[in-house]
């Protein structure tokens, strides 16, 4: 059983890694293929999609785009690499979302309701961490759970406190512009946006240093990967996993807040202003391979899509807007229909029982 | 994830557990769920703001909204108050009956999947995907026929077109889970996303009724719709439709426990890897379990259609995603999963009487959705607390964590070890 586990183990990593480089390579193959038939006739729909590509406003709001994306995707990394598959990203950002918009809505703090809206998801994280952890319930079921619930709490409060699902609108952080940088064509757009775009590169970056470049990165990666070698060190594997779920609701929380921040507002028909973004983060890690770095440009490939997206429905190059909004859905299938070989960290998705009653 | 040792895990715990524990954990989580809901309300109530006349006091405290009523009306008000005078089968006991029936076949839909071991989140997309196609088929051949003939051939015929349509659609997950290795809970989900555009377009665009302002197709003839009978006719159900659900209960739990499919399909779900050792094809297994699945998810897109609205309009409400509920509180049982659908109709049903009733959002029920599901996933804290109830149980009690239905067949199939006297229960 054993010697069967490490052949199939050692067939994905083989898989996963030569399976990546064509995906890669025809994503962009296809931006330059379109990129230069843009260039050479402009009055065509390619021509369109290169001045939309290239525009200014196309890589700020795909930079907006990408922050609550970007940041659940940096949470997802260091809860499934310490061996917790949380696919309850989704539930963490609506959580915080609209904790977020309530709590700048009572104190008018803007940075007062980020806060709120990071220890709501973290909460929620916690509750998620008890049940896998401690109660050993199956992650999937519980990620699917922590979704559930907060997909009908978050509207259950707006509707309480609001007398409807979307709230009132509230400050914003407003952005942040640097003189001279955001001059630059094209590249201005990173330097005159909202604090929250600066926060995710922070994050990006530092998630990056801790993961690979700390004794805490170790120990998660290695709670991941061979809980047992841990365990033999001496570390406790139930707190790093603790530990890892618990950052990932603190990340993910700045993911939702931001979100919903950044637009001033709450909204919470059907998936909720969420819609998606947190299972579209979770792909964006897979596509990225776990690393953090990866992780941030796969977000920005789709958060992309989706920008070019909305410019797209306003310059209506004939296909339907109700076709052009499914693009992004439609890439994620085509990215795991090429890399759906992830090599997985070898424990994720097991509970971990450090006494020796178990077996 | 090291797909052998997991299943093996699986497998040992589950060979300990039986199926009354499952009952019993089920009917747990329930009451777990409704007494968290109750302390909602209570909070709810504490942060919004009535009168105090409208107010109800407990402890000498007012809250604005009364859980007791909530639950009473979520429950008895869903069955059309049977306790009280005048109970008719006719009004809202049709309803809670109607979201019976298509929860039985979006749960069978899900419960056919987790079998497997695959989870199919994306049972709403293959509703949606087969309730157009029953539109549009039918909407096809209704011109060809007419009268009792016409009823009789066009609703199967409807039933058919969704289901052929929804394992289709069904088949796309399967077949990137077995040849690409694709993750199948994300693929769903996205999938489920790109079934709700292209339909809106296509009843926005395409097929859209020009003589309608709404994002629908033209209505169906009377003719092509289920009939109803004895009762319901007022809303939209028919007896025929939830017998009909009631034999596919009976069908697939056959079809499960007693072929050589359903003996495939188990062990892959339990042992993928001792499975294709035994010769079980696994990518052929997957994409077929996929499409029967999503089959099933077509035929509650089908009746949605021809029993529910007698058209397709765009914004199919989610029974997809209660079938996950219904399925996980089934414990993946085909038998199970009628009596979940049948609490989660009830439950459907009470959502609207508990809006017209009181002033609590009925989002509540979402959310007593997702606790059911947590409070299922973690039998092992029912243990904890059963352990510290009667001292004198087994310790050596292994977990079990997800479809509790399995349980049987380990125990059908491998003779494990006794589940400690403890015996009995839906498949006995």
């Amino acid at each position: 059983m054993s010697e069967e586990n490490t052949t199939t183990l050692f067939g994905r990593d083989l898989g996963g890694f030569s399976s990546r480089a064509p995906a890669v390579a025809v994503a962009v193959g296809g931006l330059l293929a379109i990129f230069l038939f843009g260039l050479i006739f402009p009055e065509s729909i390619a021509g369109t999609l290169t001045d939309i590509l290239t525009s200014e406003g196309t890589l700020s709001s795909a930079l907006r785009l990408s922050v609550p994306i970007a940041l659940a995707a940096l949470g997802g990394i260091f809860a499934e690499k310490s061996g917790v598959i949380n696919i309850g990203l989704e539930g963490l950002l609506i959580i915080s979302a609209f904790t977020a918009i309530y709590v700048t809505d009572i104190t008018g703090g803007v940075w007062v309701g980020f806060a709120g809206g990071v220890v709501a998801s973290v909460l929620l994280a916690l509750l998620f961490a008890v049940v896998v952890i401690e109660f050993r319930a199956d992650q999937i079921i519980a990620g699917l759970a922590v979704w559930l619930i907060a997909l009908g709490l978050a509207p259950f409060a707006s509707q309480v406190i609001y007398g409807r699902p979307n709230s009132p609108s509230v400050d914003t952080p407003g952005t942040i512009t640097i003189p001279v940088l955001s001059d630059i064509p094209f590249f201005g757009a990173l330097f005159d946006a909202s604090p929250t775009v600066y926060l995710m590169f922070l994050a990006v970056g530092l998630s990056w240093y801790v993961l690979n470049r700390t004794t805490f990165g170790r120990w998660v990666r290695a709670s991941g990967e061979n809980p047992k070698a841990l365990d033999t060190a001496g570390v406790n594997v139930s707190r790093i996993r603790y530990a890892a779920v618990l950052l990932s609701g603190v990340l993910a929380g700045m993911g939702g807040a931001a979100l919903s921040l950044d637009l001033g507002q709450f909204t919470g028909n059907g998936p909720t202003m969420v819609n998606g973004k947190g299972f579209i983060a979770i792909v964006a890690y897979l596509f990225g391979n776990y690393n953090p770095v990866g992780a941030f440009f796969s977000t920005l490939l789709f958060a992309g899509l989706d920008a070019m997206q909305t410019v797209l429905q306003l310059q209506g190059i004939g296909l339907p807007r109700q076709l052009i909004r499914i693009i992004p859905f439609v890439m994620v299938i085509i990215v795991l229909a090429f890399v759906g070989r992830t090599r997985i960290p070898a424990a994720a998705g097991e509970h971990y029982d450090t006494g020796d009653d178990n077996r | 994830m090291s797909a052998g040792d997991r299943a093996r895990d699986v497998l040992a715990r589950l060979v300990d557990a039986s199926a009354t524990e499952r009952i019993l954990i089920s009917l747990a989580s329930l009451v777990l769920a409704i007494a968290v809901g109750t302390v909602l309300i209570l909070v709810a109530g504490r942060m919004t703001t009535c009168s105090a006349q409208s107010a109800v006091y407990y402890f000498n405290v007012g809250f604005c909204y009364d859980p007791v009523l909530v639950f009473d009306r979520l429950f008895l008000g869903a069955l059309g108050d049977p306790f009280r005078g005048g109970w008719s089968p006719d009004g809202q006991f049709s309803i809670a009956m109607r979201e019976t029936t298509l929860l039985i076949f979006t749960g069978l839909s899900v419960a056919m999947a987790f079998r497997a071991g695959i989870f199919n989140i994306g049972t709403q997309g293959q509703m949606i995907v087969g309730g157009l196609a029953a539109a549009l088929g039918t909407l096809w051949a209704s011109p060809f026929l007419s009268g009792t003939v016409g009823t009789l051939v066009l609703v199967p015929f409807g039933i058919l077109v969704g289901a052929v349509f929804g394992g289709l659609y069904g088949m796309i997950p399967g077949l990137l889970k077995a040849y690409a290795e694709a993750n199948e809970v994300i693929t769903t989900i996205m999938l489920n996303f790109i079934a709700g555009g292209v339909t809106l377009y296509l009843v926005s665009d395409v097929f859209k009724d020009p003589n309608s302002p709404a994002n629908q197709t033209v209505p169906l003839p009377d003719y092509a719709q289920f009939p109803a009978v004895l009762f319901g006719s007022r809303q939209d159900f028919s007896l025929y439709a939830l017998l009909f659900g009631v034999v596919m209960l009976f069908a697939l739990y056959y079809v499960l426990e007693h072929t050589s499919f359903g003996y495939d399909v188990r062990t892959s779900g339990i042992q993928p890897e001792a499975a294709e050792y035994g010769g079980v094809d696994a990518a052929k297994t997957i994409v077929s379990s996929f499409a029967l699945s999503g089959a099933l998810g077509g035929v509650a897109g089908a009746l949605y259609v021809t029993m529910v609205i007698g058209k397709f309009q765009a914004g199919v409400p989610a029974y997809g995603f209660d079938g996950i509920t219904v399925s996980i509180l089934a414990g993946n049982n085909p038998l199970g999963v009628g009596f979940a659908a049948l609490l989660f109709g009830v439950l459907k049903s009470g959502t609207t009487v508990v809006q017209f009733a009181t002033d609590v959002p009925p989002q509540l029920v979402g959310v007593l959705r997702g606790l059911i599901i947590l409070f299922v996933a973690m039998p092992e804290f029912f243990r904890l607390i059963g352990r510290r109830l009667l001292p004198e149980e087994d310790k050596s009690r292994a977990v079990a964590t997800d479809g509790g239905e399995r349980i049987a067949d380990s125990r059908a199939s491998s003779d494990g070890p006794s589940d400690g006297g403890v015996s009995g229960g839906e498949d006995e």
